[in-house]
């Protein structure tokens, strides 16, 4: 985003649309409006991500939350007319029936879940720290640090991990049971919080919590953002009205699997949220 | 000395819960120009230059007593933000300092905390950059740079508020030396314009001779300031060049290779433009062999081609800029990464790791109870006791490892490391934040378990390091792994990595102890300094 020279968006413009998606994501168990949400936000971080950027964690995010609310459902919901398999009933919460609805209603969970990261997730791999703090309300700025700075310690805390566990490893230690995880885990979380005072010690150092905070970027609003915005902002009211209104908008598949219910006008709402990405042509 | 800037008097500190205090009644003046600040590990450097800008008592916490005035304010008093505006303070540690992404932002963030408006914030950035000479890095992400690069943006990101004193704590300890000699350059740069810079260091060899005073901090005690050669002599950790001066009583004492080259005439003997002996090396047997070894975190190699065998109770030193792969090659000499091609063999036996981050081993409440799990898991014979004693651990043995200074805790992990005599060590930068005295005592524990069999790898930018305990030299650049041979010529005058004592003796000895041993050998007179003899033709190592 802080790219100079090519098109932008204004970092506050970025947290509408990011909060308005999400509210559309997570507003609906509709899985037709959660896909559609889904694909905007996909086709907005895959027009804006920036090259150098490494893309496994986020699929790896998805692909773990993804499944686990789908298994999590199919295994401890044990309603629906289509069964599938049963697992033994003697098997505490997961013994029983599972059912083809379940199923339906993980894979919608899931769905939900994957669109909300999608919708958040050019906070963190689009906008730089400083568009972070940028982004906040003046009276959030102290909030935006702490966010752009754990930003920052996040990528640490990944390489920390993998060098504490490599010379834990290379002293003898072997990963036997959740208890032999603390000779790595202790020195991965007193690390961080090392590093995390090192780092508060160097941001005291250079003034910060001196009072009301100036910004070094220029966010000039261009026609872009307020188109952004407004649509974001469109989308999310819609579907708030919708829900406040009473339309059909939620989709359960139990006792018999059905189709979900469209309305065209929601489909709409969900497809405004792509705009970003045409931003960048 | 020109007006003080900073003034310390009677000035006593005791971090909380501590019971022994790490400033001691320190009484000093600093003024204008480069004051270095030398002394042992843990000695109470880092918690001085924490009071000039009231992070130490005021973030710390702790018991203080005395009297302060840093730029017209009371450090003890004023609040850090404030004082944020007249001094600065550089850390060690290049990453987590950063708090923003890219180079002209995070350079901006101390403007923005202090509210500055924006048009005036873009001209002190472009000021600054420009005087820095990093406006061709001004968009740059930080992880795209350099440690020396990131550490130049840090000085530049206090250097922005135009503080009146600006103070380094060990700014060039993770540093290679290309990286260590711009900071130090920006530093001498700053103080020749009559900035106040106080760098705190282990490395003094480039900054001595360059500094207007010397400030010794050990034990919570503060000596001086006073002009570097009248304190010199009483340098615990001294640079090798004043060392040897003291060593054959030079006087005046050289501070500088510059200065001890004019003092050789006086020798009654010169030394020999040969080679010294190769250290004895045990080579019976191959403890580790890799063969077109191709290696990288992921799945593109940065080095390729690797050939290298270490023999049993051989000590390789690899060597090379931040960045050229030391430290993904011994991940997959350990086994921890597997290699992207080639084929590599080890000998039975333990192989021994030791991570740059030294915080990575230590987790249990003492140092004792750190070096007794090796031992247990290694089903090692040694005592606990005589490895301590070794590392000279005895006295922090029942110390929290984590809260132990930088050098203090370093040693400790190297300690940790080596319990239990392994077949073989591999050490990623070993003497990050080291003093001499702890230096040595590594060099000690090497050479003892290369006595003993084991092989040892060791990643370093310590030339100092590689000309006392390595038996050779290899070099990692452009992809490639180069040997350089023994010491005797990598370290020798000419070459990248030339130590101070290498750089005086073209073709001699490369370390003090061999210098003082060919003196007292009286070896015959060589009056002509030959121009410094490159580290002969490079081979791919076998």
């Amino acid at each position: 985003m802080s790219e100079p020279d090519g098109p932008g968006l204004a970092p506050r413009a970025w947290l509408v649309w990011s909060i308005a998606a999400v509210t559309v994501a997570l507003l609906t168990e509709n899985p037709v409006y959660r896909v559609l949400v889904a694909l905007a936000a996909l086709n907005v971080l895959l027009a804006w991500l920036p090259r150098e950027r490494n893309r496994k964690p986020l699929g790896l995010a998805l692909l773990v939350a993804a499944i686990l609310a789908a298994l999590i459902n199919v295994l401890a919901s044990h309603t629906g007319a289509d069964v599938l398999l049963r697992l033994p009933a003697w098997l505490p919460l997961v013994g029983g029936p599972i059912t083809l609805e379940s199923l339906a209603f993980g894979g919608a969970l899931s769905l939900g879940l994957v669109a909300a990261l999608l919708a958040v997730a050019p906070l963190s791999l689009v906008l730089e720290p400083h568009d972070v703090v940028d982004a906040m309300p003046a009276s959030l700025e102290r909030t935006g640090i702490a966010v752009a700075t754990s930003m920052n310690l996040v990528s640490g805390f990944g390489r920390t991990f993998v060098s504490v566990r490599d010379a834990q490893q290379m002293r003898g230690w072997r990963p036997r049971g959740l208890r032999s995880w603390n000779e790595v885990l202790v020195p991965v979380v007193l690390t961080a919080i090392e590093d995390s005072v090192l780092l508060a010690e160097a941001m005291e150092a250079r003034g910060f919590g001196a009072g009301r905070r100036t910004s070094y970027s220029r966010n000039s609003w261009t026609l872009w953002d307020v188109a952004v915005v407004v649509s974001a902002l469109a989308a999310a009211v819609l579907f708030v009205g919708a829900r406040l209104a009473g339309v059909a908008m939620d989709w359960y598949p139990y006792p018999t699997l059905a189709l979900p219910p469209i309305h065209p006008l929601l489909v709409v709402g969900c497809l405004v949220l792509a705009l970003p990405a045409f931003r960048r042509g | 000395m020109a007006d003080p800037i900073a003034r310390l008097d009677g000035i006593s500190y005791w971090y909380p819960g501590v019971v022994a205090p790490s400033l001691r009644d320190v009484t000093l003046q600093i003024g204008p120009g480069l004051t270095l600040v030398a002394g042992s590990s843990g000695g109470g450097k880092s918690t001085l230059l924490r009071l000039f800008d009231g992070l130490v008592p005021q973030f710390h916490g702790g018991r203080i007593s005395g009297s302060a005035d840093v730029a017209g304010m009371d450090p003890l008093r004023t609040s850090i933000p404030r004082l944020a505006t007249r001094v600065g303070l550089v850390f060690q540690d290049v990453e987590t300092q950063s708090v923003y992404g890219t180079v002209e932002h995070e350079v901006a963030f101390g403007l923005e905390n202090l509210g500055v408006p924006r048009s005036h914030m873009h001209d002190l950035v472009d000021e600054t950059l420009g005087e820095m000479g990093l406006d061709g890095l001004r968009r740059r992400r930080l992880a795209t740079l350099s440690g020396g690069e990131r550490q130049l943006v840090q000085l530049a990101a206090v250097l922005v508020l135009r503080p009146e004193l600006v103070a380094l704590d060990e700014p060039t300890s993770q540093l290679d030396p290309d990286g260590a000699a711009a900071v130090m350059a920006a530093c001498q740069k700053l103080a020749a314009a009559g900035q106040a810079v106080v760098v705190a260091e282990h490395r003094l060899e480039s900054l001595l001779g360059r500094a207007d005073r010397l400030l010794i901090v050990e034990r919570g005690e503060a000596t001086g300031p006073e002009k570097p050669r009248d304190l010199a002599a009483r340098l615990a950790n001294p640079p090798s060049v004043v060392e040897l001066g003291a060593a054959l009583a030079w006087d005046p004492l050289p501070l500088s290779g510059d200065e001890a080259r004019a003092h050789l005439g006086e020798l009654p003997h010169s030394l020999n433009a040969r080679p010294a002996s190769a250290p004895v090396r045990r080579d019976a047997e191959t403890a580790l062999e890799a063969r077109g070894l191709a290696v990288g975190p992921g799945r593109q190699a940065i080095l390729d081609g690797v050939d290298l065998a270490v023999g049993a109770g051989e000590v390789i030193a690899l060597v090379g800029p931040n960045g050229s792969g030391k430290t993904t090659l011994l991940r997959t000499l350990a086994g921890l990464l597997a290699p992207l091609a080639g084929t590599m063999r080890r000998s039975l036996g333990r192989t021994a790791y030791l991570p740059q981050n030294p915080g990575a081993l230590l987790h249990l409440p003492t140092v004792r109870a750190e070096v007794d799990l090796t031992l247990r898991r290694t089903d090692s014979a040694d005592e606990v006791e005589s490895i301590l004693s070794s590392f000279g651990l005895l006295g922090l043995a029942e110390r929290y490892p984590r809260d132990l200074s930088a050098g203090e805790r370093q040693r400790a992990a190297i300690a940790v490391t080596l319990a239990g005599s392994p077949a073989l060590a591999l050490l990623d930068e070993p003497t990050r934040g080291m003093d001499l005295a702890a230096r040595r005592a590594l060099g000690a524990a090497v050479r003892s378990l290369s006595a003993r069999g084991s092989a040892v790898v060791i990643a370093t930018h310590d030339v100092d390091l590689v000309a006392e305990v390595a038996h050779r030299v290899v070099v990692l650049r452009d992809g490639r792994a180069i040997d350089l041979g023994p010491p005797e010529r990598a370290c020798a005058a000419g070459s990248a990595f030339a130590t101070q004592i290498g750089a005086l003796f073209p073709g001699g000895p490369v370390t003090v102890a061999a210098a003082l041993a060919e003196l007292a050998a009286g070896a015959p007179r060589s009056p002509g300094r030959s121009p410094g003899r490159s580290p002969g033709a490079a081979e791919v190592v076998r």
